[in-house]
C-alpha cells in the first residue's frame, strides 16, 4: 500500500493560496457545456496534453488532514502564463469523508473530467497522466483570470454531486519541476497500485457480470459474458469497461447480468448467466460455463483473437491466433477453424477467446488450465509467456517443435507433458484425464497410416476468410468428428475408424464448393 | 458557443478521376468563410490535403489512431473511451481556416466492432461543433455504410463525360437507398461542353438528381495540377479563369439547394 500524504510544497516557487468557498464565477457552470470543444484558434492556453507533462490525482486522507475548500497553486497563474502556448499542469485533490476509502479514489477522480467540462470555456480530455486541458479566450474575456477559480468550481461540484465527500482540498500546479517530480514520485506509484488491484479482482468478488451483444449484427444469437476473470473474446472489453458502459447506457450493448446462484464454481456456471443467455440468444444457448473448454463452452461470435482446439489424438488443447497463417497440428488453419466456430454457436471442441484471457487465474480451469495446453504458435506463446506456470513453459510445443500430430506426440512424450500420464487440475487437485494408453504395437502400426492421410490432408487450405468468417456459415461437420471421451484407449480406436475417412471427405467437399463459385 | 446550431453534412463522391476532390476542395474553401468547417478525407485513393494545399499540416490520420487503439487497448488503464476520444482529438488537424480529418488506411485484420462503435459515438458528439462537414468519399460510400459518419444532408456526385461516370452516379443512388441514407442528391458535371451538359441534365432529371451545373475543361486547372499547385492557389491566382467562374455559378446553385440561402 502506497502511503497517502499531502505533497510537499516547494519553498522556492511562487505559491498562491486561497481558503474558503467561492460562489461568484465569471463564467457559466452547467452540464450544458459538456462536450464543448475549444479549437486551437479559440484557445487562450493549453494545459498538459500531448506536448506537456501533467496529471490528475485524487487521494483519500484522514479528515483532520484536509483543509476544506483550500486551494494551493504552485507556479504561474492563468493570467501570467504565455498566451497561445502549452504548459505543464497538475490537479491534486485531497478528499475526506466517513465513507471514503482508497477504493473510491479512482471513482472520484473520474468525475474531474466531467466537472471541468461543466465550466464554460474549459475543455478537459483524457485521464490520469494523459490529461489535456484547454482554456478558451471566451472564458478569459469574461473574466476568468485564475486557475484557483476553476479549482473552486470543481470542488463545489464534487461536494454537490458526491455528497459523501465531506472535505476537499486542492493543489493545482503549473511549475514544470513540481509537476514532473510529483507525477513520478507520488502519482505514478498510486496509479500502479490501482492497476494491480484491478488485476486481482475475481468473479467471486462481484455481484454482477456484463453482457456484450455488439456482435449480434452478424451473429444474431451471440451472447458474450464478461466477468472479472473472463474479458470479452474480441479482447476489447474488460469487466470494468462493461461496467462503465452499462452505467452510461443500461439499455446499450453492455447490460448488467446478475450472477444468481453459483451452479459450478470450477466451471464457472451461474444461474443468472444461464437465464440471461437463454433469453438473449432466443433459446439457442441454455448453459454457459465461463471457465470450461469441453462442457458448455462460452459461445463464439467470430471476433475472437485466438481459437482453441481440442485434439483427441493427444487429449490436449492447442491455441492459434488470427495472425498465424499455417495449419495447426490438427491440419486446420485459424480461418478454417474460425469458420466452423463463429456465429454465436457453442461448438464443443473449439473455443474463441481474447488474448487477455490467458492472463486469467481461472483460464479454462475446469479442463486443467495451462496443464492441458499442448501447442501454440511461437509468436503467441512469447506474448503470454509470463502467464504460463513456470513448470509448463518448456512443455508447450510451438510450430518449431511440432507441425504435425506425430511430431506433437513425440514432443509431448519427450518433455513428459501432463497429458501423457494424465492431467491433475490445479484448482481442486482432481485427476481429470487418464493419460495416453500404454504404448502398444497396435498404436505404432496405426501411426503410419495416420501419417499417410495427413500427407494428403494438411496441404489443402480451406478458403481464406480474413475479415469476418462468421458471415459465411459453413456446414459444421467438424465438431461431430471430434469425440471426447476422456479415456485414451477409446480415443485411439475412434480415430482409426472415423477421422481418417471423414477428414478426406470434408476437405474435398469444401474445395469443390469454392471452385464452383 | 453553447447554443447548438444545426450542422450540414455534405458528401462529395463519384468515380475516381472525375475531379470530385477538386470540387470538394473548392467547396471547402468557399464554405469555410461562412462558419466552422470540418473537412473529412474519406477516400484513400484521393488526396484532399494536397488539393487544399495543407498536406504539411497533416500529422496523424484517424486510421493510425484506430490501429493504435486496436493494438494497445489491452494495456490502456482506466477508461478506454476517454483515452480514445483524446487520441481522436490528436488526429484532428487544426488549420487556420478549417479542421481536417484524414480517415487514412483501411482496417487491418481482427475485430473492429468495439473500436468502430466507440468511434461512431465520439465522432457524432464531436461533429456537433461544426456548421459544415464536407466529406470527400469514394463511390462505395464506405464510411456511411459503416456508419462511422451516421448521416448526410446532401450527396453531390461529380461526373465527367464518360459513361462510367454516369453509371457510378446511378450506382451511388441505389446504394443510398440500400443504406437508407436520406439525403438530397445533386449532380455536378466536369470537363463538359454544352452538349455533354445537356446529356447530364437529362440524366439527372430522370433519376432524381438536382443538376447543379457543369464545369468546363480548363487547361489552367490541368496546368496547376501538373505543377502540383493546389486548388487554393487556383482560386487565389485565377479568379477569372473559366473553371473558377463556372464553379462560382455552381456554388450559388448549391447554396440555394443545399443550404437554403
Amino acid at each position: 500500500m502506497v502511503e497517502r500524504k499531502k505533497v510537499e510544497i516547494p519553498e522556492d516557487v511562487k505559491v498562491k493560496v486561497s481558503e474558503g468557498e467561492e460562489y461568484d464565477f465569471p463564467v457559466d457552470i452547467s452540464p450544458m457545456h459538456e462536450g464543448e470543444r475549444i479549437r486551437k484558434g479559440d484557445m487562450y492556453v493549453e494545459l498538459a496534453g500531448p506536448k506537456q507533462p501533467g496529471f490528475e490525482l485524487v487521494m483519500a486522507l484522514p479528515a483532520d488532514q484536509v483543509e476544506d475548500m483550500k486551494v494551493t497553486l504552485v507556479g504561474k497563474d492563468l493570467d501570467e502564463l504565455e498566451e497561445g502556448k502549452a504548459h505543464p499542469f497538475a490537479m491534486i485533490y485531497y478528499v475526506a469523508g466517513e465513507k471514503i476509502d482508497n477504493d473510491l479514489e479512482p471513482i472520484i477522480e473520474r468525475r474531474n473530467h466531467d466537472f471541468q467540462n461543466y465550466i464554460e470555456g474549459v475543455m478537459h480530455l483524457n485521464q490520469r497522466y494523459d490529461v489535456w486541458v484547454r482554456i478558451g479566450k471566451n472564458a478569459v474575456e469574461k473574466g476568468l483570470k485564475s486557475l484557483i477559480t476553476i479549482a473552486k468550481a470543481v470542488m463545489l461540484l464534487f461536494k454537490n454531486e458526491m455528497p459523501f465527500i465531506e472535505k476537499i482540498e486542492a493543489v493545482y500546479a503549473t511549475d514544470r519541476e513540481f509537476v514532473e517530480k510529483t507525477l513520478k514520485e507520488v502519482a505514478m506509484p498510486i496509479f500502479e497500485e490501482r492497476d494491480a488491484r484491478v488485476e486481482s479482482l475475481h468473479d467471486e468478488d462481484v455481484d454482477e457480470f456484463y453482457s456484450c451483444t455488439l456482435c449480434q449484427s452478424f451473429a444474431p444469437a451471440d451472447v458474450c459474458i464478461i466477468s472479472p476473470d473472463r474479458p470479452s473474446l474480441c479482447g476489447a472489453i474488460t469487466w470494468f469497461d462493461g461496467r462503465a458502459a452499462a452505467r452510461v447506457d443500461p439499455e446499450g450493448p453492455n447490460k448488467p447480468v446478475p450472477k444468481g446462484e453459483i451452479l459450478d464454481p470450477i466451471g464457472g456456471e451461474y444461474s443468472g448467466v444461464n437465464e440471461f443467455a437463454k433469453a438473449e440468444s432466443g433459446g439457442v444457448t441454455e448453459r454457459i460455463k465461463l471457465h470450461s473448454f469441453l462442457e458448455c463452452p462460452h459461445p463464439s461470435c467470430g471476433c475472437f483473437e485466438v481459437i482453441g482446439f481440442y485434439m483427441p489424438e493427444v487429449d490436449g488443447i492447442g491455441w492459434v491466433h488470427r495472425g498465424f497463417p499455417e495449419p495447426a497440428p490438427n491440419g486446420l488453419t485459424f480461418s478454417s477453424m474460425a469458420g466452423q466456430t463463429g456465429g454465436g454457436k457453442q461448438v464443443v471442441g473449439f473455443l474463441g477467446i481474447g488474448i487477455s484471457y490467458f492472463r486469467s487465474k481461472k483460464f479454462i480451469q475446469a479442463d486443467g488450465g495451462w496443464y492441458r495446453v499442448v501447442w501454440m504458435p511461437k509468436e503467441l506463446k512469447q506474448k503470454v509467456l509470463q502467464y504460463i506456470p513456470e513448470d509448463m513453459r518448456d512443455k508447450i510445443a510451438t510450430e518449431e517443435d511440432a507441425k504435425t500430430m506425430d511430431e506433437l506426440r513425440e514432443f509431448l512424450k519427450r518433455v513428459d507433458h501432463p497429458v501423457v500420464k494424465g492431467v491433475v487440475r490445479p484448482v481442486d487437485g482432481k485427476k481429470i484425464t487418464e493419460g495416453w494408453a500404454e504404448e502398444s504395437e497396435e498404436e505404432e502400426a496405426e501411426e503410419e497410416s495416420i501419417e499417410g492421410v495427413e500427407g494428403e490432408g494438411a496441404p489443402v487450405q480451406m478458403p481464406q476468410m480474413t475479415q469476418m468468417p462468421m458471415q459465411m456459415p459453413m456446414p459444421t461437420q467438424m465438431p461431430q468428428m471430434l469425440p471426447f471421451t476422456q479415456a485414451g484407449p477409446t480415443i485411439k480406436l475412434v480415430i482409426k475408424n472415423a477421422t481418417i475417412s471423414i477428414d478426406k471427405i470434408i476437405v474435398k467437399k469444401k474445395e469443390n464448393k469454392k471452385e464452383k463459385k | 458557443m453553447g447554443e447548438v446550431s444545426p450542422i450540414t453534412v455534405i458528401a462529395v463522391t463519384g468515380k475516381g478521376g472525375t475531379g470530385k476532390t477538386v470540387f470538394a476542395a473548392m467547396l471547402i474553401l468557399r464554405l469555410c468563410r461562412k462558419g466552422y468547417l470540418l473537412a473529412v478525407d474519406a477516400d484513400p485513393d484521393s488526396n484532399l490535403p494536397e488539393a487544399l494545399g495543407v498536406e504539411e499540416g497533416v500529422e496523424k490520420t484517424l486510421g493510425e489512431v484506430k490501429e493504435l487503439f486496436q493494438h494497445t487497448r489491452d494495456e490502456i488503464r482506466g477508461d478506454k473511451e476517454i483515452w480514445f476520444e483524446a487520441k481522436i482529438f490528436e488526429a484532428i488537424n487544426e488549420l487556420d481556416e478549417f479542421d481536417l480529418i484524414v480517415m487514412g488506411r483501411p482496417e487491418g485484420e481482427g475485430c473492429y466492432c468495439y473500436t468502430n462503435n466507440l468511434l461512431r459515438g465520439i465522432l457524432r458528439k464531436f461533429m456537433q461543433h461544426y456548421d459544415y462537414v464536407v466529406v470527400d468519399c469514394e463511390a462505395g460510400l464506405e464510411h456511411f455504410s459503416r456508419k462511422t459518419i451516421d448521416r448526410a444532408d446532401c450527396v453531390v456526385v461529380v461526373t465527367d463525360t464518360s459513361r462510367k461516370g454516369l453509371k457510378t452516379a446511378e450506382r451511388i443512388s441505389s446504394l443510398m437507398c440500400e443504406l437508407n441514407l436520406k439525403a438530397k442528391k445533386g449532380l455536378v458535371g466536369n470537363k463538359a461542353d454544352e452538349r455533354a451538359e445537356e446529356i447530364m441534365r437529362e440524366f439527372a432529371e430522370e433519376r432524381g438528381f438536382k443538376f447543379l451545373g457543369a464545369l468546363p475543361y480548363d487547361e489552367k486547372l490541368a496546368e496547376y495540377d501538373m505543377l502540383g499547385k493546389s486548388v487554393k492557389d487556383l482560386l487565389l491566382e485565377q479568379p477569372d479563369s473559366k473553371f473558377v467562374r463556372a464553379f462560382e455559378e455552381v456554388f450559388e446553385k448549391f447554396k440555394s439547394w443545399c443550404l437554403c440561402v
